[in-house]
């Protein structure tokens, strides 16, 4: 009975310490991850990190007829070509290379901390400029419970792809939704599109400042709260909507709003297990920096479920657009237009159990140009992609993707579409190491 | 209040005073036959989860009944018997099965200082005058110091 009672205690104090573990880790969703420390225990400065390099290699082929202005020159279009630099259709490229700081300043005092983040690597945020570029530099403060407080350079609360932590993203390309539509290009006067050549060696990044890398400026409200085995989370932030920028360029600020419900598995961290159902919203107005008499509204909303208990990942999101839309290389005049646009995905995973290796499924869809105020033809452009992956996980921090991703684009503009017509798969592996 | 109800008050304070006694000598006093102190003296919060494994460790290898376990927090270390550390969760479940905590006097009131207001400890936490001396008199009753 004794012996009884003593295994009893010992079972009871085992799952206490691992129930305890699992609930006093750091809060396992992106706003807490990336905006707070676990408390009275952060370092004063924990340097961090990740490297990210890859091969891509576009099969596509040149459009023959019927292409965009000038006809004669038929040519290569972004979707056609490796990024940022889009001059080549394949090419080794250390894509990211970030390494940050992050801490609390005052070890003592938990109720203050801070995250910076600097980008070394070739992408969109740094090809336009400097190849170096400041991504995060924010300040949180913890003082009210329930109503903690963000200010600074950091990631928009909003969709699951846009918003999670990119070195533990499941795939080496965004979706054609969140890069077409979330990831927002800021130009300045002087930026026109390249119109496509007839050779794809001519740069055709023609923008002279960074993607906005789902960031903004500004300040943000935001806490999770545990109820039961549910954690409940919120944001709502207001912003410059000047991307990566540190000031403003117009009159107007952004408005962001989140919400999420995870009923969570176990773990901790970028890979707690959980399923998280969540909603986000975005409201701003844009200025036409060639005529800053014209402002646009920018409306961007979503929603979805990602579950993740292994073996097993599954996520889905449905996201919507209203103006600027991003009318890229395909419609060498225009950047923006004032249409709508939506798009979703769906894609799954499967751990191997007892191996190392990861299987990956995504198909993801995107419509612009729905509803296009001017145009009395419809104008509609889908993009439709299915992408196959597989993942190597060398250990917890290195890991190696391969992926392939199928692509079928299409216009009811013939011009668009010709253009579109040769637009084929994509290979690409990608090497990541965290520290 | 009548006599008999002072030497009554008297009484009881008396037992109170020596159910206090007892409540201490029962640390320190303790039968088992293994007898650890730990020692977190570090800012690093890594230690700080290491300090709580090893404790658990022990627990679970010896019983509760078994084996006695101190962790003494001085210096930076005692963050982690602060009241809001992210651990706490963990502290109660190891002092629910016997682990005892001692916290560093000198270093509460030198946080104090540094923070304009005296940190609230874990309710797990008993304050010692000085956690180093805290871990030689334990040494001197036969304590184990163990330093992960």
């Amino acid at each position: 009975m004794k012996i009884k009672l003593k295994k009893l205690a010992l079972a009871a104090t085992s799952a206490a310490v691992l129930g305890g573990a699992a609930s006093s880790a750091q809060a396992a969703n992106w706003l807490m991850l990336q905006g707070t420390e676990p408390a009275d225990a952060a370092a004063r400065a924990k340097v961090w990190g990740f490297v990210q390099a890859q091969y891509q290699d576009d099969n596509s082929d040149a459009c023959k007829t019927g292409c965009l202005p000038p006809a004669s020159l038929g040519g290569y279009i972004p979707p056609k070509l490796v990024g940022p630099n889009l001059d080549n259709q394949s090419g080794f490229n250390v894509n990211r290379a970030r390494i940050g700081v992050r801490g609390t300043g005052l070890p003592l005092d938990s109720k203050v901390n801070y995250f910076i983040l600097t980008e070394f690597g070739n992408n969109g945020i740094t090809y336009p400029q400097d190849n170096t570029h400041l991504t995060d530099a924010s300040i949180t403060l913890n003082h009210i419970k329930g109503a903690r407080v963000r200010v600074g350079l950091f990631k928009n609360p909003g969709a699951e792809e846009a918003l999670q932590a990119i070195h533990v993203f499941d795939y080496i390309n965004f979706t054609s939704v969140t890069n077409q539509m979330l990831l927002e290009r800021f130009q300045q006067e002087a930026d026109t599109n390249q119109i496509p050549t007839a050779t794809p060696n001519a740069s055709m990044n023609q923008y002279t400042r960074s993607v906005g890398a789902f960031r903004d400026v500004g300040i943000q409200v935001f806490d999770a709260f545990n109820a039961n085995n549910w954690e409940h989370s919120y944001a709502v932030k207001y912003g410059n909507g000047n991307g990566l920028n540190f000031g403003d360029n117009d009159d107007n600020r952004d408005l962001y709003l989140y919400w999420s419900s995870e009923l969570v598995f176990g773990g901790n961290g970028p890979r707690r297990e959980g399923l998280k159902l969540f909603a986000w919203y975005q409201d701003g107005k844009r200025t036409n920096v060639a005529d800053r008499t014209q402002e646009q509204d920018r409306t961007r909303s979503g929603l979805g479920a990602k579950y993740l208990k292994k073996p097993f990942r599954l996520t889905a999101e449905y996201m919507k657009g209203e103006g600027m839309i991003f009318q890229g290389q395909h419609r060498p005049l225009h950047i923006y237009n004032n249409e709508e646009a939506d798009g979703w995905y769906l894609e799954g995973g499967w751990y191997i159990p007892g191996t190392k290796w990861e299987l990956d499924l995504r198909y993801d869809t995107y419509t612009r140009g729905e509803n296009h105020p001017t145009s009395a033809a419809n104008d509609e452009s889908t993009f439709d992609t299915v992408t196959v992956g597989v993942q190597y996980h060398f250990n917890r921090k290195t890991r190696l993707n391969l992926e392939y991703a199928s692509r079928d684009n299409k216009s009811d503009t013939p011009a668009v579409d010709a253009q579109n017509e040769g637009v084929d798969g994509r290979f690409a592996i990608q090497v990541t190491a965290i520290f | 209040m009548k006599p008999m109800a002072y030497r009554l008050v008297a009484m009881l304070f008396a037992l109170g005073l020596c159910f206090t006694s007892v409540q201490v000598s029962a640390a320190e006093k303790s039968f088992a036959d293994t007898k650890v102190v730990l020692q977190i003296s570090d800012n690093d919060p890594f230690k700080q989860t290491l300090v709580l494994n090893v404790a658990n460790n022990l627990v679970k290898h010896y019983g509760p009944d078994q084996v006695d376990v101190e962790i003494v927090a001085f210096g930076p270390g005692l963050r982690l018997l602060f009241a809001e550390n992210t651990n706490k969760d963990r502290i109660q479940s190891l002092a629910d099965n016997g682990v005892r905590f001692a916290a560093c006097g000198n270093t509460v009131r030198n946080m104090s200082k540094i923070l304009g207001e005296e940190p609230v400890l874990n309710k797990n936490a008993t304050t010692v005058s000085a956690g180093v001396v805290r871990i030689l008199d334990l040494e001197k009753q036969g304590y184990k110091l163990i330093k992960p």
